[in-house]
């Protein structure tokens, strides 16, 4: 392994009494382009993300869910390039809310970190939810007594209890930056990655000898988003996608970290979205042609199985071999749930420090060098969700999937007309600003904004995702404006307690000046 | 001045402990304070967690800041300074430290969860008393309450195996440049092969014991009183449990014959002794510490 930093020279001069700190430069980059690839592709985790987002997308789009896919990644994409550039010129742990803050000023800023904190913790929650199911499952596979060990996951009390314990396991190894090699973590990627790619062949395999649920042949139709009909079912769609590719951005924004700058992180993108979206083809097609889209048994239309379709269809797929899917998926949501944990973590952080928050957020363990405090926080939050969410609705992991997709257009969307704004003065510096501090962020933040807006108008109706409903309101419309409102009541309860950050006293707005010559 | 001693240092009590222990040794052996914290490169040392650099400057300003306060609680006449290093672990940046610095020991606290007055083995002891190169000072838990005073006693913990030549070597050296006294106690009854009868260790003991204690004081500068004591017991735990103390008093004891040659390896007696021990103890590598790179060798003249 090639991680350890150059040795120091030492900068410091012998014997001044206060003692001199000797400032180290930046240590070499240390992730070269397979590294930085893995680490992209278990950010994304893909075999956790595919069964909770695959059922969902299917019963919105249908068929259609290879072409929803594709274009899912176009706003992704171009919202990752203003993430890139302001990675650069403002590299700071609390990324969106420093940067909303930097260009919209304080208000925007922490709402725009607001939606960043909400969306991971939404995920935390499913996360470890699918965590839950599958652990079970596989249990099950290995005891061979089939049904009844996986039944227990569904009873709430037992699903919960084990939930928290995974939870607080979680919290422990990110509390402690529990040290994981390079190369366990490239294993379980490529494990993960290897899985999936039998899942699928295998059931190829299966609808060819005529062993499959329900054989649908695969149609051209399938990648064409103008068959799925209605406006309302895309955009619906698009935000479940937006939610697959959710992560990736890690490998673009990754720059001095790596030990080419100018080439690795451009790589890693191209080579980890590659990966991601021929595996997700591939098995969504694979599984489309194995299972249809009928509301029969193991049909992706069922409801009852479409918050984790891989649970439901890795026995009829693999037989025997169906916990290496559970396995897969274990330890992809077990990894990426200590990953996960370190964007709200830092964020807060970043609040803490800059005054928008307690003090307290600020904290760095002394012993681990993680924050401390704010990982603790999150994770407290992130159970209490959980479990009043399990008693709330019975397609828990269905609906806060759904919310996330919502969250994540939210503050994705900020973050990009933030780069659009904060660059505003050298727009025409060069073609290159051009595209990628105003065109693309633009573009993409139009889109997810879009999104945003019409997926909560349209989840205003109780039909709307799992159908779970309080009131006859849509339970994900109710969690996107509370989760929303909520941020509004703290930050508002924050601007009275610690108006200096409110006063933009401790993060001022700024726009660089263009870099040409008048 | 002679010579380094870096601290590992951490804003704990465990860190305040190595601190007190380090300026204590600095103070005695007229030795230049080094405070060195070590952390994460790019932030993390998971790699399944997404390096970072703006995270690591939130640590770096971090660590610069615990090493201010920690400097401006130490006496303000020692030589000293505080520095932050990135390394994959802990010990893998004391040891790049030590040797940056030329230390002559490399100071540490015990794990939390210590006993007070007691030592209990964290992970970065451990690795560091399993791999360094530079003799590992262990301070005890308690060690910053019980002030800075100069080190009055040295007590060298000294059996037939092979490294106890080295061990002596350097007890008489930190005896000399730190103008205390010398204690030599023998364990030798406990390194006889067993089933050796009582009578036959007494003798092996008693003349061990006299063989040393001239060897000690024939390297030993004018002015400096070495005295033997046998250490009564039956076990090595024991023994040691009933030796008396000076405040401020350190042992030195032997690195395992498993030992890579010049590197440390916590022998069982000495892990034995760590559990009962008061006071701090100084672990020493098999080979001359002067075979390292001749840094320190050159220093104690």
């Amino acid at each position: 392994m090639s991680t350890t930093p150059q040795p120091v020279p030492s900068t410091d001069e012998p014997a001044p009494v206060t003692g001199g700190l000797s400032q180290k430069g930046l240590s070499a980059g240390t992730v070269g382009l397979i590294g930085a690839v893995v680490i992209g592709i278990s950010c994304i985790a893909p075999a956790y993300t595919l069964t909770a987002a695959l059922g969902p997308t299917v019963s919105e789009v249908g068929f259609q869910v290879p072409a929803i896919i594709l274009i899912g990644f176009i706003p992704m994409l171009l919202v990752a390039f203003g993430y890139r550039e302001l990675n650069r010129t403002m590299p700071d742990s609390g990324t969106s809310f420093t940067w909303a803050a930097r260009a919209f000023g304080p208000w925007v800023g922490w709402m725009a970190g607001w939606g960043l904190i909400a969306a991971t913790i939404l995920v935390l929650s499913n996360l470890a939810g699918i965590a839950v199911e599958f652990l079970f499952l596989l249990i099950d596979q290995i005891a061979g007594n089939p049904g009844t060990i996986a039944e227990l996951a569904f009873n709430p009390f037992i699903n919960v209890a084990v939930c928290l314990l995974f939870m607080l396991g979680a919290t422990l190894i990110s509390y402690r930056d529990m040290q994981t090699t390079q190369k366990l973590q490239y294993f379980l990627v490529g494990f993960q990655v290897l899985v999936l790619l039998i899942f699928s062949i295998t059931a190829f395999v299966q609808v060819a000898q005529g062993n499959a649920f329900d054989a649908s042949p695969i149609d051209v139709s399938w990648f064409n988003p103008f068959a799925v009909g209605s406006v309302g079912a895309i955009v619906a769609g698009l935000s479940l996608s937006i939610f697959i590719f959710w992560g990736w951005d890690v490998t673009l924004t990754m720059n001095e970290e790596t030990k080419d700058p100018e080439r690795t992180p451009g790589r890693a993108a191209t080579l980890t979205v590659i990966t991601i979206v021929v595996l997700y083809l591939l098995l969504s097609i694979a599984l489309l042609s194995f299972a249809g889209i009928g509301t029969g048994e193991l049909g992706l239309g069922n409801e009852d199985i479409q918050s984790n379709v891989f649970f439901y269809l890795s026995g009829p797929v693999l037989g025997p071999l169906a916990f290496l899917v559970s396995l897969a998926v274990l330890t992809s949501s077990a990894s990426s749930l200590q990953s996960t944990f370190v964007s709200p973590a830092r964020t807060l952080l970043a609040m803490g420090h800059y005054g928008a928050l307690p003090d307290s957020f600020a904290k760095v363990s002394p012993r681990f060098f993680t924050p401390g405090y704010a990982t603790i926080v999150a994770s407290i939050v992130a159970s209490a969700f959980y479990a009043i969410m399990r008693f709330v609705s019975e397609d828990v992991l269905w609906d806060t999937i759904t919310a996330l997709g919502m969250m994540i257009c939210f503050y994705y969307g900020i973050t990009a007309f933030a780069c659009v704004w904060y660059f505003r003065k050298q727009w025409f510096d060069s073609t290159r600003m051009f595209l990628f501090t105003l065109l693309f962020p633009l573009v993409g933040g139009v889109i997810l904004a879009a999104l945003f807006v019409m997926t909560l108008v349209d989840s205003m109706n109780p039909d709307y995702g799992s159908g779970s409903n309080v009131g006859g309101v849509g339970l994900v419309f109710i969690l996107g404006v509370t989760v929303i409102a909520l941020g509004i009541v703290i930050m508002i309860w924050q601007a009275i307690k610690r108006p200096a950050f409110f006063r933009g006293e401790t993060l001022g707005m700024d726009a660089p000046a263009s870099l040409r010559r008048r | 001045m002679s010579g380094a001693i870096v601290v590992g240092y951490t804003a704990t009590e465990s860190g305040a402990d190595a601190a007190a222990l380090g300026a204590r040794l600095a103070r005695s052996l007229d030795a230049r304070l080094h405070l060195v914290i070590v952390l994460p490169a790019d932030g993390t040392r998971s790699a399944a967690v997404p390096p970072e650099r703006a995270y690591e400057e939130v640590i770096r300003n971090q660590g610069k800041k615990w090493l201010a306060e920690a400097m401006t609680e130490l006496a303000q006449d020692l030589t000293r300074s505080g520095h932050v290093r990135f390394a994959e672990s802990f010990a893998e940046g004391l040891i790049a430290a030590g040797e940056e610095f030329g230390a002559r020991l490399i100071v540490v606290g015990a794990a939390t969860g210590a006993v007070l007055g007691r030592h209990r083995l964290g992970g970065v002891a451990s690795a560091l008393l399993h791999s360094s190169p530079i003799p590992v000072a262990l301070a005890p838990s308690g060690t910053a309450k019980a002030g800075e005073a100069a080190v009055p006693r040295i007590t060298a913990a000294l059996g037939t195996r092979a490294g106890a030549d080295v061990l002596l070597d350097e007890a008489v050296a930190l005896a000399a440049d730190s103008a205390s006294a010398l204690r030599l106690v023998s364990l030798v009854p406990f390194d006889v092969p067993p089933g050796l009868d009582t009578g036959a260790i007494r003798v092996v003991a008693g003349s061990h014991a006299d063989e040393v204690l001239a060897a000690a004081q024939e390297a030993l500068p004018a002015g400096v009183a070495a005295t033997v004591e046998q250490a009564p017991g039956d076990s090595v735990e024991d023994a040691v449990s009933h030796l008396a103390w000076l405040p401020g008093e350190v042992i030195l004891v032997g690195s395992s014959r498993l030992a890579q040659p010049r590197r440390l390896f916590l022998g069982s007696t000495a892990a034995k002794m760590l559990h009962v021990l008061p006071v701090p103890m100084i672990v020493v590598p098999r080979t001359g510490i002067g075979a390292v790179d001749g840094k320190v060798e050159g220093d104690r003249t």
